[in-house]
């Protein structure tokens, strides 16, 4: 038994060593995975396999504010994304509609306002929502900073509003003790005042005396300049009597002289009538003293001048104060500002609500299958075909090759085109999937998808000589295919030079196209392109698989 | 009239191996010639080259008058290959595979409809043509293998080992079916290690070993050619006397015993005269073996190997 046991084990170990290709399939074949999985979903657990997966993000600030500023240094510093600054949302908006990104970040015009001022603020994403991972992410991250920034706009807030507290604290001390002492005052304000009013009347009656005293005074000295000022004036004014006086005695005299002269000269003259002689209150005015004419004239001021009498005021009487009672400060509420960030998700595309996960997987999952079928199928066929002896028949019949081949190629075609339409009912009846807005749309990256599978399955044909080597290839191509094309899951999970590789495989154009007709909505003439792309993948794999055929099976 | 299939100084090489050199081979309309070698003697490979399946490296091959691999296309439409394998599809039935090949030989739907049942019919597989091919016996699927071959009436019928591993019905089936073919005119060119079938089929016999021709000519004299005789033992009642065999210049005594002599027979059809004589020399003939020559015994004496490594030669009893 252990013998035999040894001997079957030997052998089989012994055939395994002696067949490279199932050696290589057990050994190439889980690296290619593990190296094409690994790679492709690095970013799962943040960072690539080669470095930092970051996505570009489109951030149009129109708010320039603290809040775009907030976000888009926490862009910046999370490594998720690199940031590409654009001025408007509709900028961003068409940076995602010509597939450039998956997601972009409008922070509108007033929303750092909007927060300072405790209202709601609310930034919009705008996202494609083919590229779902890349969107969760975004979203993740944006919800992550909004909530960040609300948080620390709440501390700040929370911040000042201790420092106010602190010093509405201190001013209710203040207020109180303020209070405290205005009562106190209060209460002895009626004494207060009346003392207030004794000192008023005593200061009252001095300055009465005072006031009578200067009173006095000023009088007397008023009268005495009004006398010297009389005194100057008559002085003045009767200088010329005076002067008219003296001359009038000069006069006087003359005559009385020459008088006695023409009395002594001619005798008896009749005396001249006699004048008038000056009256004495009028020599007595002309000679007397200006200032004494002047005092007498001014007069001597009043020896008796009245008190001056300020009138009493009487202040009415302090009412009664009423009793200062200081209503009792309560403490005050805590208050926060309400002030939030409100993320508005916006599909550029215009699709409604979140894309369906079967519609991936059915696509993704079919185009694998389809491709496994059309690898296997065609090169298992072909090494069946060598192995029954049908082939070397049939290259000695009339047909050419050729005609095997596109014999081979039209059915793979149909059985592919059958393959992805079922796939597609299925989808649509058990899993609800989007069939897009026009759903014949979706003929085209079917029809082109299955060309290029069914002439990728003439490559593999034309290349694989047994049924090991059938398997090696068809399993080989096929996982890196559907994997890096983005069948298993989004492309935007890979790391970007990835992407760019996978612009490569039809698989990725296959499934552009109906990301573009079934998640995005989009009319036909979005899968003009990657369906021209999948019938030139397929018509390169024609040649080089006729090319291949033509090498392999030419007599030689 | 010209050969349905000429050869002349065919080389062809793999590598710095040579597998075929300077062949000469001519088959005519009607004939059936058979390519006798051991495994690696390049049978296949001058089928092959024939069917259009390989090109010549050297030399002229012409089948149906069209030159290889030049008129290549037109050959086809006149040959008929059936390689060593059950070239079928296991899945499809006998009359499907037969229609499929109908279709890629370029028969329309009538001609291919009564090509299939003659085919069906000359391979006694009528009964049978809706089964799958995958439950078919060896037999069955050699007879529809040659069937297939056949379906276009071919001007020259290339067989690769067509009886190899059949049962004896199915041999007699397959030597009716290739009979028919030749009554219809073809030329048929059997590659094969079985000299047994070679002998029942081939009126001429080309000898194969190392890619070279080591012998050619029709078979049933292929051995007298080759200065082969057959041998004769037999008892006689009572031993013979000396002279009973004085007159006969093509026989020769090997060894004589008492009752048992063995002889050899430079002229097979001398065997009735021998037979003759030892009864009326020895009483009665009590046991005889005769062992005629055949085409193993001739490439044995050619080449000093046997054409089948696992027997030495044929005998018949």
């Amino acid at each position: 038994m252990r013998r035999a046991l040894a001997a079957a084990i030997g052998k089989d170990l012994r055939m395994l060593g002696r067949s490279r290709v199932e050696l290589a399939f057990l050994a190439l074949a889980p690296i290619v995975v593990i190296t094409i999985t690994g790679f492709s979903l690095a970013s799962l657990y943040g960072v690539g396999a080669l470095g930092k997966n970051a996505y570009i993000m489109p951030v149009a600030d129109e708010d320039e504010g603290r809040v775009g500023r907030a976000f888009r240094e926490a862009l910046a510093r999370s490594g998720e994304v690199v940031i590409e600054a654009v001025p408007t949302g509709a900028e961003a908006a068409a940076l995602i509609e010509h597939r450039r990104v998956g997601v972009a970040l409008v922070i509108p015009r007033g929303a750092s306002r909007a927060l300072a001022t405790g209202k709601p603020a609310a930034v919009e994403l705008l996202t494609d929502p083919a590229k779902q991972r890349e969107v969760a992410r975004a979203r993740a991250l944006v919800h992550e900073i909004s909530r960040d920034i609300e948080r620390r706009a709440r501390g700040h807030a929370e911040r000042r509003l201790s420092r106010t507290w602190t010093r509405l604290e201190r001013m209710h001390t203040d207020l109180t003790r303020a209070a405290e002492s205005l009562a106190r005052e209060l209460d002895a304000l009626p004494e207060r005042l009346a003392a207030e009013q004794a000192a008023a009347a005593l200061r009252t009656r001095a300055i009465e005396v005072a006031a009578t005293r200067e009173l006095r005074t000023a009088l007397a000295r008023a009268v005495e300049r009004q006398t010297q000022v009389a005194a100057a004036r008559l002085a003045v004014e009767l200088e010329p009597l005076q002067r008219f006086l003296s001359d009038l005695d000069t006069a006087e005299r003359a005559f009385g002289h020459w008088w006695s002269s023409i009395h002594r000269v001619v005798g008896r003259v009749p005396p001249p009538p006699a004048l008038p002689g000056i009256p004495f209150a009028v020599r007595d005015l002309v000679h007397a003293d200006s200032y004494v004419l002047a005092a007498r004239l001014v007069g001597r001021p009043p020896s008796a001048v009245p008190g001056v009498r300020v009138p009493t005021l009487t202040p009415p009487t302090v009412p009664a104060l009423p009793a200062l009672r200081m209503p009792p400060l309560s403490a005050f509420p805590a208050i926060v500002l309400p002030g939030t960030i409100a993320v508005a998700e916006r599909s550029t595309a215009g699709a409604r609500g979140q894309a369906n996960s079967f519609g991936r997987n059915v696509l993704g999952i079919g185009i694998t299958f389809l491709l496994l079928g059309m690898l296997l199928g065609a090169s298992l066929g072909l090494v069946d075909e060598q192995d029954w002896g049908t082939l070397a028949r049939l290259r000695t019949m009339p047909a050419p090759l050729d005609v095997t081949l596109l014999a081979k190629l039209l059915t793979r075609c149909a059985v592919g085109g059958v393959q992805m339409i079922s796939f597609l009912i299925v989808g649509r009846i058990f899993f609800g999937i989007s069939l897009g807005a026009e759903p014949w749309a979706l003929a085209l990256p079917t029809a082109g998808i299955v060309f290029a599978g069914a002439t990728l399955g003439l490559v593999g044909a034309g290349l694989a000589h047994s049924r090991a080597a059938a398997l090696l290839l068809g399993v080989i191509v096929t996982v890196v295919m559907a994997a890096v094309g983005g069948c298993w899951w989004p492309l935007d999970l890979e790391p970007h030079w990835m992407q760019r590789l996978a612009l490569a495989f039809p698989t990725t154009w296959a499934m552009a196209a109906y990301d573009d007709l079934m998640i995005r909505r989009q009319p036909l003439g979005a899968a003009l392109v990657p369906t021209g792309v999948l019938l030139a993948h397929g018509l390169a794999y024609l040649c080089v698989g006729i090319a291949l055929f033509r090498r392999r099976f030419a007599p030689r | 009239m010209q050969p349905a299939i000429v050869v002349a100084g065919l080389r062809k090489r793999y590598g710095d191996r040579t597998v075929l050199a300077d062949i000469d081979l001519e088959v005519r309309s009607g004939e059936v010639v058979g390519l006798l070698g051991p495994n690696g003697a390049g049978k296949s490979t001058a089928l092959a080259v024939l069917a259009t399946l390989l090109a010549p490296d050297e030399g002229t091959v012409a089948v149906a008058g069209h030159a290889l691999p030049a008129a290549a296309p037109a050959a086809r439409r006149a040959l008929g290959y059936v390689p060593p394998d059950s070239a079928l599809y296991p899945a499809l039935t006998a009359r499907e595979n037969l229609r499929f090949f109908s279709g890629m030989l370029g028969l329309d739907r009538g001609a291919a409809r009564v090509a299939v049942a003659r085919a069906l019919d000359l391979v006694a597989l009528a009964a049978y043509a809706d089964d799958p091919v995958a439950t078919y016996s060896d037999g069955m699927r050699r007879r529809l293998n040659l069937a297939c071959g056949l379906l276009h009436a071919p001007r020259v019928l290339l067989l690769d080992e067509p009886t190899a591993g059949v049962d004896p019905r199915s041999h007699a089936y397959l030597h009716a079916a290739i009979a028919a073919a030749v009554a219809d005119g073809a030329a048929v060119l059997i590659g094969t290690h079985d000299t047994e079938a070679a002998e029942r089929l081939c009126a001429r016999t080309v000898l194969l070993d190392a890619g070279r021709i080591v012998a050619s000519g029709p078979t049933a004299a292929l051995a007298g050619a080759c200065g082969i005789a057959a041998s004769l033992s037999l008892r006689t009642l009572r031993p013979p006397p000396p002279d009973w065999l004085d007159g006969l210049a093509s026989v020769r005594v090997l060894t004589a015993s008492g009752t048992r002599t063995a002889l050899a027979l430079d002229d097979p059809a001398a065997l009735p005269v021998v037979l003759a004589r030892a009864a009326r020399a020895g009483g009665d003939v009590v046991e005889l073996r005769f062992d005629r020559p055949t085409l193993d015994d001739v490439f044995f004496a050619l080449t000093g190997h046997a054409l089948r490594d696992d027997d030495g030669a044929g005998s018949l009893s």
